[in-house]
């Protein structure tokens, strides 16, 4: 288990370096492309004056030390007097932002175009890995792990005798999904399309809700 | 390195009064983000070159990062808390997403100067 | 906000410009950036790259937002023909746009055709209600005519939905001052107080709003604000300091015959009169008599 595997060459230039090349370009390929894709959406008034009641409620927790008592009392009543302040969101009727969202088909529309620019080059990429590669290490950590990350690492490979160090192909694509977002944010600015996938991921976790933020 | 840290960003503290400027806040936090990333994958690229493995490797992230903290707290004039909010902020911030992209670097480089 | 890095690039790039060393589109691109107003050179260098063809061409699409940008600078200028010839050539590009119908409208409104500038703006605002500066320039539009309480109406109805845009709070506040409606006024203050709490100039102003209003719980309140403004500025507004010394003699006036609850600041106004004597000595010392005569009055009513 201790003896080191010979790797071939032609791996590196033939696997390795060519599947970090195509990360890097379909990365910034997609980046290009959604944002082509982007439409420009007419904001909704209601969304609108919530975002600027938020910002201006901040601004009123913010900076209550310097205004009079007085002033600031009657800010808070106007923002969550339980009639009709303009932060009161009576018990029941606060919208779920998952179904709000479904409701609105120009919002889901944006997400699928969003979902869509995502998902078909990753799925792509992965099936081209997998036909192309597949079956033999490409790389080696420089780091010894252990014997629970051969799954993750050693995909695609059933041999329990190598050493977990040594990286299939199909791994070595993981590892360049994840590490590359670091590159892409610093080639491609800041909005750049891959952070989608972060959002994607706190949306799905919980349904935004100004009122509960506020009502601290 | 420790790119250009603006000194845009004032909390004035007035006697006992704290208020800090969001944006500026924001914009000196990103650039902590890009000069750790920026910095993770030059120091994963030298560590693969330099056939750094397992702990030596780490420890050399550890050491790169040190070096960042302190170079960003030298671009505040140790005056962090007219930049940020906390030490954390500064200390902390884009740590562990540098990781992943120091891993990569670090294999990547290593693969190819020592492996093959 | 122009910080002062952007104001000196500004500053070296115009007198590069100026001096025909090139540049010309970065100018006005930093220009456009910044919101800086600068119409006469925008005009003058703008129409020097739109009557180049070669130079026009080589912008691209950028083109379009240099038209627009010549005629917005070339309306503020009043040079009515060269702002319509800009139009023209956008609406011909852009028959349906909203933005060209935007500049359309502004011509209206430089020509001094007030009414129909209005329908205009009121036509642009039916399709898309949501467009600040259509709002704005409803709001300037009502101010030039000088129907302030439409103006106020027009600022009312946009802070409704824009209700952080703190310039509009600003502008608000000046129109109710000149209206002389100090408790609205007041109102807005506090808001622009509340948005930027480290800008003195707003403590300022609700101070002298406060001491205008009057009113012993009013006076007391405006001390400490002029008391704010000081700490921000490091004690260099001399305003601030007058304002202490008055209203401590207003506070004094109320109270006068009462007892004496008021001492919690008791050298609050002497230390201002001693400031101001210091500042007016070292900068018009031919003016320290008056001073000391205007302050002396005022500790003598008290």
């Amino acid at each position: 288990m201790a003896e080191d595997l010979v790797l071939d060459t032609a791996i590196r230039d033939w696997v390795l370096i060519p599947l970090s090349v195509v990360m890097v370009l379909i990365g910034i390929l997609r980046h290009f492309v959604s944002k082509l894709m982007r439409s420009s959406q007419v904001p909704d008034p209601k969304i609108v004056k919530e975002g600027q009641v938020i910002v201006r409620a901040r601004n009123l927790r913010a900076g209550a030390n310097f205004i009079p008592p007085k002033a600031f009392r009657a800010r808070r009543v106007y923002f969550s007097n339980e009639e009709n302040g303009l932060l009161f969101v009576p018990k029941g009727q606060a919208q779920n932002a998952q179904a709000q969202m479904f409701s609105d088909p120009n919002m889901a529309m944006d997400m699928m175009k969003k979902n869509l620019s995502m998902i078909i080059p990753q799925t792509l990429t992965f099936a081209w890995v997998n036909f192309f590669f597949s079956g033999f290490v490409a790389a080696k950590i420089p780091f010894p792990l252990t014997q629970r990350f051969r799954s993750m690492l050693q995909n695609g490979i059933d041999l329990s005798t190598v050493d977990v160090s040594y990286v299939s192909s199909r791994s070595w694509y993981f590892l360049n999904l994840f590490g590359l977002r670091g590159l892409f944010s610093l080639i491609l600015g800041e909005e750049n399309a891959t952070d989608d996938t972060q959002r994607m991921m706190q949306m799905s976790g919980f349904g935004f809700d100004p009122s509960k933020i506020l009502c601290l | 390195m420790a790119g250009h840290t603006e000194s845009g960003a004032y909390d004035k503290s007035t006697n006992d009064l704290q208020t800090t400027n969001a944006e500026n806040l924001q914009s000196n936090m990103k650039v902590i983000y890009y000069s750790r990333t920026f910095l993770s994958i030059i120091a994963g690229v030298t560590a693969g070159i330099f056939g750094f493995t397992s702990v030596t490797g780490f420890i050399f992230y550890f050491l790169i990062m040190t070096i960042t903290s302190i170079g960003l707290l030298s671009k505040t004039k140790f005056t962090v808390y007219s930049y940020f909010e906390s030490w954390n902020q500064l200390v902390l911030d884009g740590f562990l997403g540098g990781l992943m992209s120091f891993v990569l670097f670090w294999t990547f480089a290593y693969d190819i100067v020592h492996i093959f | 906000m122009v910080t002062k890095t952007e104001e000196t690039q500004l500053n070296r790039l115009e007198s590069q410009v100026e001096h025909g060393g090139g540049g010309v589109w970065e100018y006005l691109c930093l220009v456009r950036k910044l919101k800086v107003r600068r119409s006469d050179k925008v005009l003058k260098h703008g129409l020097s790259i739109l009557n180049d063809p070669k130079k026009r061409s080589s912008l691209g699409p950028d083109e379009w937002t240099l038209y627009e940008q010549v005629a917005v600078a070339a309306m503020d200028c009043q040079c009515l023909d060269v702002a319509k010839d800009c139009i023209n050539v956008l609406h011909k590009r852009f028959p349906d746009s909203k933005r060209v119908g935007r500049l359309e409208a502004m011509l209206f409104e430089a020509k001094g055709s007030w009414e129909e500038a209005e329908k205009a703006y009121a036509s642009l605002l039916e399709d898309n209600s949501l467009d600040p500066v259509i709002h704005k320039r409803r709001v300037a539009l009502a101010k030039a005519q000088g129907n302030m309480l439409m103006a106020v109406e027009c600022l009312n109805k946009y802070l409704n939905i824009f209700m952080a845009d703190y310039d509009a709070w600003r502008e608000l506040a000046e129109i109710y001052i000149s209206l002389q409606m100090y408790k609205q006024a007041a109102f807005c203050y506090e808001e622009l107080v509340l948005s930027q709490p480290t800008v003195p100039l707003y403590h300022l102003a609700y101070a002298d709003v406060l001491y205008t209003l009057g009113g012993l719980e009013n006076l007391q309140t405006a001390r400490k604000y002029y008391s704010s403004t000081i700490d921000l500025t490091g004690g260099k507004n001399n305003r601030a300091l007058f304002g202490i010394c008055l209203c401590t003699s207003a506070i004094a006036q109320l109270t006068k015959g009462r007892n004496k609850e008021d001492k919690d600041s008791p050298d609050l106004s002497s230390l201002a009169a001693a400031a101001l004597e210091k500042v007016y000595k070292q900068g018009a010392s031919d003016k320290l008599p008056i001073l000391t005569l205007a302050l002396k009055n005022l500790r003598v009513s008290s």
